[in-house]
Formats: C-alpha cells, structure tokens, sequence
C-alpha cells in the first residue's frame, strides 16, 4: 500500500504495553489519514458518555498521506480525543517535527489509551517503545520541557508536549511543539495531562512507501521553491496572518472589550506594519514555505511568538494595544500550554461578567498585569477563580449566572476565533457549524461576504460558500495532513494536491473524490455529537447570544444599529443542512449517510438517538 | 473633494505608503481612486468605503475612507 505506512501504534500507558496494528486499504481510501483516521476511530472506539479527562478517553495523533514528505508545508499532524470542552469531537493540528518523524517510524497514526501511573515520556524509535519516567520535567512549562528533550535526544527529534495547564488539566490545554507551536485548542494538551502523559517524543529511520517516491521527490521540492518565490513576490509573510488585524478594525470585525465594539482607534499600534517593525526573528513548520511565525520581545524581554489570533484576543479584546505586553500574555500562555484564543475569551468574559456586575472582582479591561496573574492561576487552578476560568466560559458563565452565558463568546463550549461577527451572518454561521465548537479553522468567509454578497445578505450563497470551505480547509487539509497557507494565502493551486496524493499513492482522485471523504468525515463527526447529546437541536449550531442583541449593536462605524437576527440566521442555517443533507437537528439524514458510505454507522447511531 | 486611503498588509510594502490623505476630482470612482494611486489592477483586491464593500464604479464623495487590501483568508 503505497501512499500509507499501513501501521497504528497503539500504546497503552495502564499496562505499558503498545502494538502495532495493520489497516486495510479500504480503510485508507476512506478515511485517507488525520482527523478522518482520527474521527472513524474515537467514533468506533469510545464508550459514549466517558468522562474526556478519565483514562477511557484516547488521545490519538493522526498523519496523512503526504504529511511528513518534502512538498509545500506538510509538517502537521493531527491531536485528538473527545474534546474536554465541548463533551463532543475534539482535535486540532499543529506544526511538528512528530509528521515526518511517526511516518518514517512506520505510522501513520498513533493511539494512546489508559492512564500512566506517574509522569511518563513516551519514546518511539522505530519499532521500540519506551515507557520513561518524567517525574524531572513534571511541573515545569513546556519549555523548559522543550529543552530537557532536546538534552537528551538531540534536536532530531520529533516533540508533543504540555506545560502545567495540561498536567492540570485546564479545559482548554494545547499540545506544544516548538518545532511548530501548538494545537488541539479543544483541550487536547488536557487529555495528555489526565494521562500523565509529559510528552511525546519520537524518531524515524525508514521510507515513507511511495507509489513514485523519485517525482515526489522532485515535484515536492521545485513546489516548495515555488510556493517559497510566490510568498517572497507577494509580499504575505512580511506581516503574516497579522495583515488582516487593520483590516478587521476598519470594516468593524476586530474583537474589542470582548468582542462588545468592533474598532478601536488604537489598534493600528498592535498591527501588522507594527509587528513587522517589533519583528526579531520569524518561524515555520517543517517543509515550511512561507513562515507565519513574527518573534518579538516582551516586556521582560523574553521572545514570543505571535500572530493574528492571539495578538486580536489577548490584545484589543482585552483593550490591550501595547506588543511587548500582549507578547508576555501570549508567553505565558505558550509556557503553560494553554490556548491563547480560549484564554483572551476567558479573560474578556470575567472583565465583561466584572463589569456587568455578575461577579465580584478588581480584574479590569486593559489591566495587562491581572491578566498574568489570572493565567498564572488559571495554569495551576489556583484558588476559587483560578479553578473556576479554568473551565472555560461557558462553565464559568453558568457559575456566575445574572445572563451572563449570553456574552461567554462560544459555541459548544469553544471559544470564537478573533472575528467579530456581530453583522457578518455567514462567518456567524461558520462558527456555528465548525463541527469541534467555533473555530476559524474550518471556514473563513469574510472576504467572500463582503466582496462577492452583500453583507446584509443570509441567503444560500453564503451557507453554499462555508460549506465549500469546509470541504477544503477542514476536510482536505486536515486529512492530507497540510497547512492550508499555500492555498489560502498566496494561490497555490487546489490542484496540486491530488497531483501529491497521486504521487505517493498511486490514485488518480479528483477534487470531486475528496470533497465526499470531507462530507464523509463530517458527518461521523456529526453522529458522534449525536451520540453525547441525543437530545441535541439547531440550537447547537447558534453563534453567542449577545451578537443578536440589539443593546449590544454599534452606536458609530460602519455598522452602527446592526446586528444578526435570530430569524434570519435560523434561514441561514436552514439553507446549510439543506445543501447538506442534513435534519431540522442538524443531523445528516439516513439517505445522506448511505450516500456516503455510512450505513453501518448510521445503524450504530441509531441506538443513540432516532435517525431521519 | 478630499479622500483618505489606508493600505493593508503586503500592499503597504508594494505601493510604498500605508496611508494617506488626497485630493481627487468630484465623481472619481473606487476603481479610478486605484489607478491614482498606482495600485496594480490585476491584484486581487478588496476594496472598502467607510467599512463597507464598494464597487467598482462607486462614486466617491468628499471625506470617504478608502481601504483597499489584499484578499485574505484568514489564518
């Protein structure tokens, strides 16, 4: 089986056991690899209604087909689990030696089961496992973790690991690898943690089996100076993903004082051209071609790495326009391995809950040395407060009650991305149907609304458009596993990718092929939410509250009086479960499951909740 | 009439300002507002006024802000 190693390495921590396990190719050409591996097996394997942050929980890390192989930035893998915010499907990518290290080791993906009895490294060379103690690094932030690893094996190495936030387990935990940064926002840094799981180190020494390994070779190479000469012409890494900062400020979708304003006359000081001119130095991931990563010293002259998301959450969302101290948020965050989206909402909504008098407390927008302390608490679940934002919003909004669940900025428990969607109905939607909780990630349809609709508009060709963007951004990138930043940001052709595939595989798949491996992938994803909540509704898939409030629409600026209708946004949905296939639930029907292939889980889902 | 115009992103490194402030004639457009300042036309570009999406033959008026940037697709 060209394309595949064809090997999961299951390892269980209880019995410190581990094998390898074949898969069939039908397997392969179904689920091709990453969140689709990753998806089909905690759909299969896991009990419904365990609790993710106990040992029945399984933390998988997922490759694919051209992850790992020289070509344009195909230096991701794939965490995930069930999610530890949500209850529902949980995963996230990240940027890691891991994806070409667990290739060449023989794997295309890896499951972790049961429960460590002490801080444990997992060590995978090849066909040995080791079981080590990491008892030395327990406690400590990743990286100093980072640096112990790199002490002993050498910088050859692939690297997961987590900071305190994971070891204690705060809902929103990440995975980190310096080599790549960090990922699995959905808590996947927590689920390691519960396992007592420090890290994950692994090192590779075969092939990855390729159908033409010598034209990949030399297609992946001339693509990656390729794409490498079109970033340099345009221009897109001088100020990276943080370009869009100035933008959203002046089209009103910058969060601001969580995400209650949509502009902010001081943000031009926290944008792209600023961070250019802060700009120490400049990161990328493995077969990396355009490097998004801009370093700059904080204000205790540390380097942190920044970008668009957690400059906008940890920045003007907590009306904080200052580089050096958003970088030292955006330190601590990377050092305790918790996310820095999930932590600026955190830290916005107990601002905004302090404001509105939910709750008592000195902690105040702008306040950039409460928001350290917070993270500090938050990291070790200190004290009352500490323990509770830990959880998240939602479930701190539900402990401060005073309806302040309507300005905890999430969906399903996850925490919004930094787009204001107060009037932007179709990324509103996008966020409410991101099947992991809201997430940029799976569509971004700004620039589409505003450019190709009108804004005002909720009708099909928006829920047409998300869908579309789903299909690719959260379909084929996350199976193949790619970053997406070829194609999103400098043009790399869409095509290129089954011209990979067909190079390290052999299949002659069209783009049609993979979109319904994307609608596949969703739709287990789907069913597995279906099994934790039966009772679950449409009312899922809504955006926060506070973005239908009228009290809470703009007095000036290009959306002044406006905001999304409940109405209207239900019409929207509806147009996007119908394009889908999908129920009045949200839940493909039986036809759209047989469509795809899925009879047999549609026949497991049925004991969970009716099917239509 | 007098119209401001903010680059964003890449474009403040290709056409050598971020932002600036112009006298243009009565009746310019979105579109021939890109041609003055030397913007090249075959970029893919998205054009706002005031914060909202303009057109290409949009006539300006007197005190417009005009953002022109790149397309982007978020990170």
């Amino acid at each position: 089986m060209n394309g595949w190693t064809g090997q999961i390495l299951r390892v269980n921590l209880t019995a410190k056991t581990f094998k390898k396990e074949p898969f069939s190719e039908e397997f392969a050409r179904k689920w091709i690899g990453g969140r689709g591996f990753a998806a089909k097996i905690l759909y299969d394997e896991l009990k419904p209604g365990i609790d993710p942050l106990g040992p029945d929980n399984k933390f998988i890390v997922a490759l694919g087909p051209i992850a790992g192989i020289p070509a344009p930035n195909t230096g991701k893998a794939v965490v995930a689990g069930k999610s530890p915010m949500t209850g529902g499907y949980g995963d996230g990518n990240l940027g890691t030696r891991v994806a070409v290290e667990l290739r060449k080791a023989g794997y295309d993906a890896l499951i972790v089961e049961g429960k460590a009895e002490r801080p444990t490294m997992l060590y995978i060379e090849d066909d040995k496992v080791e079981f080590l103690p990491a008892d030395a690094v327990w406690g400590q932030g990743t990286y100093a973790t980072n640096d112990w690893i790199y002490a002993k094996y050498g910088k050859g190495v692939g690297v997961l690991n987590i900071g305190q936030g994971g070891e204690n387990m705060v809902r929103y935990a990440v995975v980190r690898s310096l080599e790549g940064r960090a990922g699995g926002r959905t808590g996947m840094g927590a689920v390691m943690g519960s396992k007592l799981l420090k890290a994950v180190v692994v090192k590779g020494t075969k092939p990855i089996p390729q159908a033409d390994p010598a034209g990949m070779k030399k297609i992946g190479h001339d693509d990656l100076r390729e794409v490498h000469e079109i970033d340099k012409k345009t221009g897109w890494s001088i100020q990276s993903t943080n370009g869009v900062l100035a933008w959203c400020n002046e089209v009103a979708a910058l969060p601001v004082r969580n995400f209650r304003k949509t502009h902010h006359p001081d943000a031009w000081k926290v944008d792209g051209e600023r961070l250019n001119n802060a700009r120490i130095a400049t990161y990328g991931c493995p077969n990396c071609t355009m490097r998004c990563g801009i370093t700059i010293h904080d204000d205790e002259g540390r380097e942190s790495e920044l970008d668009y998301e957690n400059i906008g959450l940890l920045g003007p969302n907590l009306e904080i326009f200052d580089f050096p101290q958003i970088g030292s948020l955006n330190y601590l965050c990377d050092e305790y391995g918790i996310d820095t989206m999930s932590a600026g909402c955190v830290l916005s909504f107990y601002a905004d809950a302090i404001d509105h008098g939910a709750v008592a407390g000195d902690f105040k927008f702008g306040d950039a040395d409460g928001a350290k302390k917070l993270l500090g608490l938050i990291a070790r679940r200190e004290g009352e407060i500490g323990n509770l934002l830990a959880e998240g919003s939602l479930r701190a909004a539900r402990k401060f009650g005073h309806g302040s669940e309507a300005y905890a900025m999430q969906v399903k428990g996850l925490e919004v991305a930094a787009y204001n969607c107060k009037f932007i109905p179709g990324m509103a939607l996008a966020f409410g149907v991101s099947p992991i909780g809201a997430h940029h990630k799976e569509s971004w349809v700004i620039t589409f609304e505003l450019k190709q609709t009108s804004r005002e508009s909720y009708g099909p060709e928006k829920a047409k458009k998300v869908i579309e963007l789903q299909r690719i951004r959260g379909g084929l990138f996350e199976y193949m596993v790619s970053c997406r930043f070829p194609w999103i940001e400098v043009g790399w052709g869409l095509e290129n990718y089954p011209k990979y595939f067909k190079l390290v595989t052999g299949l002659d798949w069209t783009l049609d092929d993979f979109w319904t491996v994307s609608d596949r992938i969703y739709s287990v994803i789907k069913l597995f939410w279906l099994r934790e909540y039966p009772q679950t509704d449409r009312k899922l898939d809504y955006p926060p509250a506070v973005w239908f409030d009228p009290a809470n629409a703009d007095t000036e600026g290009p959306i002044a009086g406006m905001v999304l209708e409940y109405d209207k946004y239900d019409g929207l949905l509806q147009h996007y479960y119908d394009i889908r296939g999908y129920d009045k639930r949200g839940i493909p029907t039986k036809a759209t499951l047989e469509r795809l292939g899925l009879a047999e889980e549609a026949k497991a889902a049925e004991k969970f909740g009716s099917m239509t | 009439m007098k119209v401001t115009v903010k680059l964003i992103g890449p474009f403040v490194q290709a056409f050598g300002f971020s932002e600036k402030e112009l006298d243009v004639p009565e009746g310019t457009t979105a579109d021939g507002l890109i041609a003055l300042v030397s913007i090249d036309k075959g970029r893919p570009k998205i054009v706002t006024r005031n914060g909202r999406a303009a057109a290409p033959d949009e006539a300006l008026a007197d005190g417009d802000r005009v953002v022109i940037s790149p397309i982007y697709s978020g990170g």
